[in-house]
């Protein structure tokens, strides 16, 4: 069938695209060799219900709609970046020279004083050497209460004798016998 | 210059008009092709691309093209055939984005029926249908498939298709007709639709002279 009526595959296609229709005297033709051509004839019998399957399958689509606006166009092809003078850059070089010396001297400072406190030793925990304090320490005091203290202060290791404890008057008077303290006179230290 | 619009407020110059008129710096020219065609192009991109961002995108890099070459744009009467061959070209050449699963035709579909009037039962019958005819399609080949999107979702007729598709205008016609006959075969096998099974060509009768197309009324009689 073909060998006789070359282009039917294609006059079939336009027969049903209808948009592209056939002229009047291509349609007659192929109407009246469709008479004749049994495949031809149930091709376009039978390409209706595709046709239709197809518009309707695609008619709910041929609804979507976006929103997309111009100015998305517009961003899209705006230049990127103007071209500037080489002239204008060098303020901007220089602030970030500034910037990048200030941020290099920050940094050392903040290095270079870890690391010396770093390296301070710590002071010591015993306290310190003090001679005056000696001095008053050696000195019994010279009112009566304090010098009982003073007693008490350097009677602790140094001592070679154990004492009784000290009986602190009471009353104007001692509250029991007078012991008398037997320890050498010796510098606490 | 005074601008022509309809009663919509859509500009009704010419795309010859237009494209000479942004090309002249006005701004409202290439708007108004923009919204013109905008839709058409998310569409194609969509059936192609199975996906609504990409379509997006593809409709600005086919409207920032058509910026760029606005110096040498010459169309004769419609700007469409020379949209939409950059759209398909954009379309295939982009890649898929890592981790977006791709939904089918049908989804996109099954998107915009959301708001169909009709039963349940009546809606979801037209769904069947169109799932069965949608999967048919997206079965064809490429250049099928993109013939019959462009002629049945975008409406192209087929000298516009063969200028899309840059070849001949019988070539688009042999691929609708090949893809038609592929649908036909695919979906004869599914009798709710209506559609009967190709006859083998063994069994094709040469003396079959009766008439089996009812004559289709020639315009003009």
């Amino acid at each position: 069938m073909k060998l006789i009526w070359g282009g039917c595959e294609s006059r079939e296609a336009a027969y049903l695209a209808g948009a592209d229709r056939l002229g009047a005297r291509d349609r007659a033709a192929l109407e009246a060799h469709a008479m004749t051509c049994v495949e031809c004839a149930d091709a376009l019998r039978n390409g209706r219900p595709v046709d239709a399957a197809l518009r309707s399958a695609f008619a709910p689509l041929r609804e979507r709609r976006t929103i997309i606006a111009p100015g998305r166009v517009r961003l899209a092809v705006a230049p990127r970046s103007l071209p500037v003078s080489p002239w204008l850059r060098v303020p901007r070089i220089f602030s970030r020279l500034i910037e990048a010396s200030v941020m290099v001297s920050v940094t050392l400072f903040a290095v270079g004083s870890s690391l010396e406190s770093s390296t301070v030793q710590a002071p010591p925990m015993t306290p310190t050497h003090s001679v005056v304090q000696d001095y008053f320490r050696a000195q019994p005091p010279i009112d009566e209460l304090n010098y009982f203290r003073w007693l008490r202060l350097v009677k602790t290791d140094v001592s070679p004798t154990v004492s009784d404890s000290v009986h602190l008057p009471a009353g104007g008077r001692f509250d029991g016998d007078q012991v008398e303290i037997v320890k050498e006179r010796t510098a606490p230290f | 210059m005074k601008i022509k619009r309809d009663a919509a407020g859509a500009d009704t110059r010419t795309d010859h008009e237009l494209v000479y008129a942004a090309r002249d710096g006005e701004t409202a020219a290439f708007d108004a092709l923009f919204y013109k065609y905008r839709d058409g192009i998310f569409r194609l991109g969509l059936a192609i691309t199975k996906d609504p961002s990409s379509a997006e995108e593809i409709v600005v890099d086919t409207f920032a093209r058509a910026h760029r070459a606005l110096a040498r744009l010459e169309p004769d009467s419609s700007l469409r055939p020379w949209l939409y061959r950059v759209a398909v070209n954009l379309s295939y050449n982009r890649r898929p984005r890592k981790g977006v699963v791709l939904s089918s035709l049908d989804d996109a579909v099954d998107e915009a029926l959301a708001n169909e009037d009709g039963s349940p039962s009546y809606q979801a019958e037209q769904a069947e249908l169109r799932r069965l005819v949608l999967g048919a399609v997206e079965e064809l080949g490429p250049k099928h498939r993109l013939v019959v999107v462009l002629h049945y979702l975008n409406g192209l007729n087929l000298a516009e298709i063969a200028e899309v598709m840059d070849c001949p205008v019988g070539t688009v016609k042999s691929r609708l007709h090949y893809a038609l006959r592929r649908l036909r075969t695919h979906l004869a096998a599914h009798p709710e639709l209506g559609i009967e099974p190709r006859r083998p060509l063994i069994a094709t009768p040469l003396r079959a002279r009766k008439p089996v197309t009812a004559p289709v009324p020639i315009e003009g009689e």
